[in-house]
């Protein structure tokens, strides 16, 4: 009932301020000529260089010990390495180098001045910096593989070690095995095709992890879709590498543009349940990983500090993204003044197809942040004051994030997708006329008794396996037979298979799929009975 | 190609392909699930008891318009007992509300239904017209939003009623939801997908239609041969709504289930407590009565710059300073008419509905 | 006709548009027209940045212009420095380029 005209003048709520207030000196020492505009304040590039490494080590050692925080100047004392997640774009290109300068060269001009030289922060504070680059060039046609060029470039920096994976890893059972995951078989797959996702016997489990992604990614039903899939898709593989390489923690290059930008598309996409992981989450395999078989790589005191921490008990992994507080301008112009190469990272694309929501969502945001450039930092604080509400039903299959409860029942009340077959439209709903205790007749259908992978999913990830578009979606590997079972990513095979033969530590996946069949099999009942009054 | 049959029923002719789910159904079936769904959301919330006198706010758009038809279909199909009556407010913008009003007029005979109509004039002593004429055309938004929401409250209470729906849809919420996100508004995000909100003492609002897709609303009305009037505002309303609700048609036609994804995520998050705690408590505004985060209500700051002649007032803050720098309000100031609650209300207007 | 020379470099993968090559010297019109016009007497101007901007798209960018401009003007997303400063300081599109000025564009648009 808004009297939304879209059609108006630019400036009518939000007024467009001066680019920037006052003089063109340098807010900070107030004396040298400024050269960069940050949301409104002038700086000149000493103080901005300054300025961004003071803001990545706000945001990064606040987290680094297990029990975060206490006052500023404690020993930073991590549980275990650090991973970097590098996509060759430009955060993680600015990430990497902060992290070299501050944590292995120990860089003399990113120390802080106050504390002279016996300052805790002076001293190193990892014991080991791993770079995993993912390469996702399999999954979208005519992409360049750059591989061989990330690696060349990781010889800029000494001191780090290097992991390059592939996106059909995911579908890989011996890269699941060398991970420390428990040997599986795969033996179910989902139907991606219909609303019901419903698990069942894959007829040839396929050898082959390209093919498996491939099918996969074919069978979703939106760019969208595709293009999320492969985002989780690399988030849990360098959570997996993480958890290998003994890492308690992953930093990731995400600037404050793209944070507000996945805060919004996650908004966009249902997962506002999730809205806090996008900043920052502690995550936790599932089922648990066993640790006993460490990267033999790894130094005799790594291991050793390995085996105590699985006998310590679960593992976790905490995210952390130190250029939250850093605007993609800011970085352009620190990798710029710092002269840190960007490879870049190519468009996700394929022939044909619309963007997606992420795509829509960066495009919307960044036109926005150059018109009104606090707009980014409001979402990002905006964001940051909410808290999920509601209970949590174990993690995502998918995702690995908390799922809420109760949100098939929501989407079901809220869009109607099947009749119930007993009831006439214009009947009146029976003797029980109050309209506030009345609950909406469920649709019983036989399908409520196939095993299905929806109670395993969150909101979003649901979402992206069952939402459709408008029109048809080319798919990026149209000569790849659409099967009509895909293989999931090995995690989510994983825990199918131990749902089904072990039972004790898989008890809540489990109690779901009994949920759902207990209550399929009382509509059921309702209605054979009513079959059988009738006859 | 052979016709299809509805993904619904299976047996009739698909004649559409329902925006909200892509199925391509018939008729019946659509009418069934759209109604069936604000069944599903008015239950769900427990909006009504039976015997409520509830006023639908009718601005004789498409959105009331069509509003009005469902909760006279549902209040008869499933006997919920409510007693419904039809509140329009006329902002006095010459040529835009003049035709609709019409549609409302006719809405009351058709549907049986009392009709009452309240008018910025008559409530404030400006019409629209007259307010635009002295702000301009920029942020003429906000005075028309804070009269309209404090008018439907007031006719609200002279027609006795407990409780007001409006024909706010899940795209208006969607756009709310994200504008609130990157306005920074925090209070109102907490509280845009609430399906009925309450202050501690005025009247029940809600949006039955909070999960009803606009186009489904458009094409209800078309198949029903609801006829309404689509007139946009001659005044703009603000650019950055226009960006959001761009964005919004661009989501939705990217993925059409975005609509209800957002609304949706807009659900699952709360504020968090220790920011709830920094949260402005609501009062009552000491000039006129109505319920107030300040002393005085936005309304009547609003009133008061146009009558003192420095409508940016309520605006910025530094307008609102700059008025109060120049002395309190004059003593002949017009002003609005003191807010009373029905008098049903007064007695239980403590009582937690645990609706929020 | 009296021309200029300035110094244009390409960063963060807009070089990619450019054959590749990070660094160009052009040398374009000191006065330029006021408006789009091919008549030679049409009034002129100094030539300032947007001339500059639609002078590379015309006659430097190899491929895909929509990554470089929109709306008359460089693409949201990019960075525009005028002798190492921000262009924000210095009137923006406004900006009256000088005789040995050095240009930077650094596109952010290269993700996370």
């Amino acid at each position: 009932m808004s009297c939304g005209n879209p059609v108006a003048d630019a400036d009518a709520l939000m007024q467009r301020r001066k680019k920037y207030d006052k003089t063109k000196n340098c807010v900070k020492c107030k004396v040298a000529q400024g050269n960069l505009v940050i949301r409104h304040a002038v700086y000149c590039k000493e103080c901005f260089l300054h300025l961004v490494v003071h803001k990545f080590r706000r945001a990064l050692e606040p987290t680094v010990n297990p029990k975060p925080d206490g006052p500023r100047k404690t020993t930073l004392k991590p549980a275990g390495n650090l991973l970097v997640g590098f996509s060759g774009g430009l955060g993680s290109s600015v990430l990497l180098d902060l992290v070299h300068r501050c944590y292995i060269a120990l860089d003399k001009s990113t120390m802080p001045t106050d504390g002279g030289s016996h300052h805790p922060r002076h001293e190193r504070v990892w014991t080991r910096v791993i770079v995993c680059y993912v390469e996702v060039c399999d999954a979208f046609p005519g992409m360049k593989d750059r591989t061989e060029e990330i690696a060349k470039h990781m010889q800029r920096y000494e001191g780090l070690d290097f992991v390059s994976l592939r996106i059909q890893d995911a579908f890989d059972p011996s890269w699941w095995e060398r991970m420390g995951g428990k040997p599986f078989t795969s033996e179910l797959g989902v139907t991606l095709a219909d609303e019901g996702l419903f698990l069942q016997a894959l007829s040839s489990p396929s050898s082959d992890p390209l093919a498996s992604l491939r099918t996969y990614l074919s069978s979703l039903p939106t760019p969208t879709a595709i293009t999320t899939s492969v985002q989780t898709l690399t988030r849990l593989l360098l959570l997996h590498t993480a958890l290998q390489t003994g890492s308690s923690h992953l930093v990731l290059g995400t600037s404050l543009t793209s944070l507000a930008v996945s805060l919004i598309s996650g908004v966009a996409q249902g997962a506002g349940f999730n809205i806090r992981e996008e900043t920052q989450e502690e995550w936790v395999p599932e089922p648990e990983v066993s640790t006993s078989s460490a990267d033999p790589s790894e130094n005799a005191a790594g291991a050793k500090e390995e085996k105590q921490k699985s006998r310590k008990g679960k593992r976790t992994v905490r995210v952390v993204r130190p250029l939250r507080d850093v605007g993609m301008k800011e970085c352009a112009a620190w990798a710029w003044w710092s002269g840190v190469p960007v490879i870049g990272k190519e468009k996700w694309g394929w022939a044909g197809a619309k963007p997606g929501i992420g795509t829509l969502t960066k495009d919307f945001i960044v036109g926005l942040e150059k018109d009104y450039p606090s707009t980014v930092s409001t979402i990002v604080r905006t964001c940051g004051k909410l808290a999920p509400k509601g209970d949590v039903s174990g993690s995502c299959i998918l995702c690995g994030r908390p799922a809420q409860r109760g949100v098939q029942e929501w989407k079901t009340r809220i869009s109607i997708h099947s009749r119930p077959p007993t009831q006439h439209p214009t009947a009146p709903n029976g003797s029980n006329g109050s309209a506030v205790e009345t609950s909406p007749a469920c649709a019983a259908d036989p399908d409520s008794l196939r095993p299905s992978l929806t109670p395993y999913l969150c909101y979003a990830c649901h979402t992206t396996l069952t939402s459709k578009s408008a029109r048809p979606v080319p798919s990026p590997w149209p000569a790849v037979a659409r099967a009509s079972t895909v293989t999931l990513p090995v995690w989510a095979e994983a825990r199918l298979s131990s749902a089904k033969g072990d039972g004790e530590s898989t008890e809540h996946v489990h109690g779901e799929i009994l949920q759902t069949r207990r209550v399929g099999q009382e509509e059921m009942k309702g209605i054979v009975n009513e079959f059988l009054l009738d006859d | 190609m052979p016709p299809r049959t509805c993904a619904l029923c299976d047996d009739a002719r698909a004649i559409l392909k329902r925006p909200k789910t892509g199925q391509q159904i018939c008729k019946e079936c659509f009418f069934y699930v759209f109604e069936t769904e604000v069944h599903n959301t008015i239950t769900e919330a427990r909006l009504f008891k039976r015997g409520d006198r509830v006023a639908i706010g009718a601005s004789g758009g498409k959105d009331s318009t069509v509003l009005a038809h469902v909760m006279k279909t549902l209040n008869e199909r499933y006997d919920y007992g409510l007693e419904l009556f039809l509140l329009s407010i006329d902002e006095g913008i010459t040529g835009y509300r003049d035709d609709s009003l019409e549609t409302v007029k006719r809405n009351q005979q058709q549907y049986d239904m009392p009709l009452k109509i309240l008018s910025y004039d008559e409530l404030y002593g400006w019409t629209m017209d007259a307010i635009v004429s002295q702000v301009g055309k920029k942020n003429n938004c906000t005075f028309c939003g804070v009269f309209r929401r404090q008018a439907l409250d007031r006719g609200a209470a002279i027609l006795n009623v407990d409780h007001i729906v409006t024909g706010h849809n899940a795209d208006d919420i969607a756009e709310t939801v994200l504008m609130n996100i990157m306005r920074g508004d925090i209070a109102r995000l907490g509280r845009c997908t609430s399906i009925c909100t309450q202050g501690e003492d005025t009247i029940k609002r809600s949006k039955p239609f909070k999960y009803a897709y606009e186009k489904e609303i458009v094409m209800y009305a078309y198949f029903k041969k609801l006829d309404y009037f689509s007139t946009e505002c001659i005044y703009s309303p603000d650019a950055y709504r226009g960006h959001a609700r761009a964005f919004l048609k661009d989501l939705e036609a990217a993925r059409p289930s975005a609509i209800i994804d957002i609304i949706h995520s807009g659900e699952a998050f709360e504020i968090k407590e220790d920011i709830k705690a920094t949260q402005k408590l609501q009062q009552t505004c000491k000039r006129c009565g109505y319920m107030s985060s300040n002393e005085l209500c936005k309304a009547c700051t609003l009133l008061e710059g146009l009558e003192r002649g420095m409508a940016q007032a309520a605006v910025t803050d530094r307008a609102r300073k700059k008025m109060d720098a120049e002395g309190p309000a004059p003593e002949n100031l017009r002003r609005i008419p003191l807010f009373k609650l029905p008098a049903n209300l007064q007695a239980n207007s403590n009582v937690d509905t645990g609706v929020r | 006709m009296s021309t200029l020379a300035v110094k244009v470099e390409f960063g963060g993968g807009l070089e990619l548009l450019f054959s590749n090559e990070r660094s160009h010297r052009v040398t374009i019109p000191a006065l330029v027209p006021a408006s789009p016009s091919t008549d030679d007497d049409a009034p002129k101007k100094p030539a300032d940045l947007t001339y500059l901007i639609h002078w590379l798209k015309d006659n430097l960018l190899k491929e895909r212009a929509e990554l470089f401009v929109e709306n008359g003007t460089v693409r949201p997303g990019i960075l525009v420095l005028v002798n190492d400063a921000d262009w924000e300081l210095e009137g923006e599109g406004e900006y009256q380029l000088k005789e040995g000025d050095e240009i930077v564009f650094i596109s952010t648009l290269h993700g996370g």
